[in-house]
């Protein structure tokens, strides 16, 4: 398996255009939406489209890499650390991150997300 | 084959709709964890590899693969091996209905429910020693061969006749290609970086890439 991490200028998303290839043994079973046709017919075309759908806004300048998993080789997304969490244990840290981001379409939550201030 | 599974790029199916994360099941109805767990357990009686189950999903008629849900996709290619298997046959996929006894070597295949959990964290592997030296670099353009083979693959219609540059080599791994036709043979395999200008043009959205896993057979230098 590899780990692509997301930075301030790289953002990654994962797809099987294939088929539904997916890290199972760290993720379970794959949501719906990323076995069907439209995720996987756009995902490589449009990913700012797609991530728009997913309320996912980038800047303009932001590279997006989409990883397509034609191989056995899984792909897991490395979400970028939200402001304000500096100091905050892996447990805390565990909050924010979600399945979604872990697979791209969304980044990680915020602080405020779970109610925690900056 | 170049079928309706084979989606990167298509047009024309609308929005994704997802379900909110916390909210969706992991099964939506009972066939569909039923057909998941028979498929699985069919696919431990070791007629079939990985690439023989996704080529048999493959050959279904592509508007059936795109009419159908995910689950019933699984459960058509299920059949189709099944039979062609000499597992199960026609007849008795119609009415339901076993004819007889399995053979002894496939009764004693059939998993039981204690060994579920370590058989599937074990994985089946696709590593290969390497046999041979990888032919390309990290840095090195490569060019998707286009090629359309009658038979299963894993080179997507999108990346065939593009340029792109090699980003890894991940070592030498079972080659799809051979594989559904029930050869194993190790290949090397690359991840491949294209731009997205280099897929599709004036219509690529801003300054995006796509890396794609790539056997050396499906590329030549550029």
């Amino acid at each position: 398996m590899k780990v692509v991490e997301n930075t301030p200028t790289v953002h990654n998303l994962v797809v099987c255009t294939l088929c539904s290839c997916y890290p199972w043994p760290v993720l379970g079973l794959p949501p719906v939406w990323y076995k069907s046709a439209p995720y996987r017919a756009r995902a490589v075309a449009d990913p700012r489209g797609v991530l728009e759908e997913f309320g996912t806004d980038l800047a303009d300048d932001v590279e997006i890499r989409v990883w397509d998993s034609t191989s056995e080789m899984r792909y897991l997304v490395l979400p970028e650390r939200p402001e304000g969490t500096e100091g905050w244990s892996e447990a805390d840290l565990t909050e924010l991150v979600t399945r979604n981001a872990m697979i791209g379409v969304e980044k990680a939550k915020r602080p405020m997300n779970i109610g925690r201030n900056r | 084959m170049n079928s309706a599974h084979d989606l990167g790029g298509m047009h024309g199916f609308g929005p994704i709709n997802p379900e909110p994360e916390n909210e969706e099941p992991v099964f939506h109805t009972d066939w569909e964890k039923r057909v998941f767990g028979l498929a699985l357990a069919a696919g431990f009686l070791g007629k079939w590899n990985i690439d023989m189950s996704r080529y048999a999903r493959e050959r279904q008629h592509p508007v059936d693969y795109l009419r159908h849900t995910y689950y019933e996709n699984w459960l058509a290619g299920l059949e189709k091996l099944l039979v062609e298997a000499e597992l199960v046959s026609p007849e008795e996929l119609k009415t339901g209905k076993a004819a007889g006894p399995a053979d002894e070597s496939i009764q004693q295949r059939v998993l039981q429910a204690e060994e579920v959990a370590e058989v599937i964290a074990k994985g089946s592997p696709v590593a290969m020693t390497n046999s041979t030296l990888p032919r390309y670099n990290s840095g090195d353009s490569v060019r998707a061969v286009n090629r359309h083979p009658m038979g299963h693959t894993r080179e997507p219609r999108y990346v065939r006749g593009r340029v792109g540059i090699i980003h890894e080599y991940h070592g030498t791994y079972v080659f799809p290609d051979r594989s559904a036709e029930g050869s194993k043979e190790g290949r090397p395999l690359y991840s491949v970086r294209f731009t997205s200008e280099a897929l599709w043009g004036e219509s690529a959205s801003g300054r995006n890439a796509v890396y794609v896993d790539l056997w050396e057979d499906y590329l030549e230098p550029a």
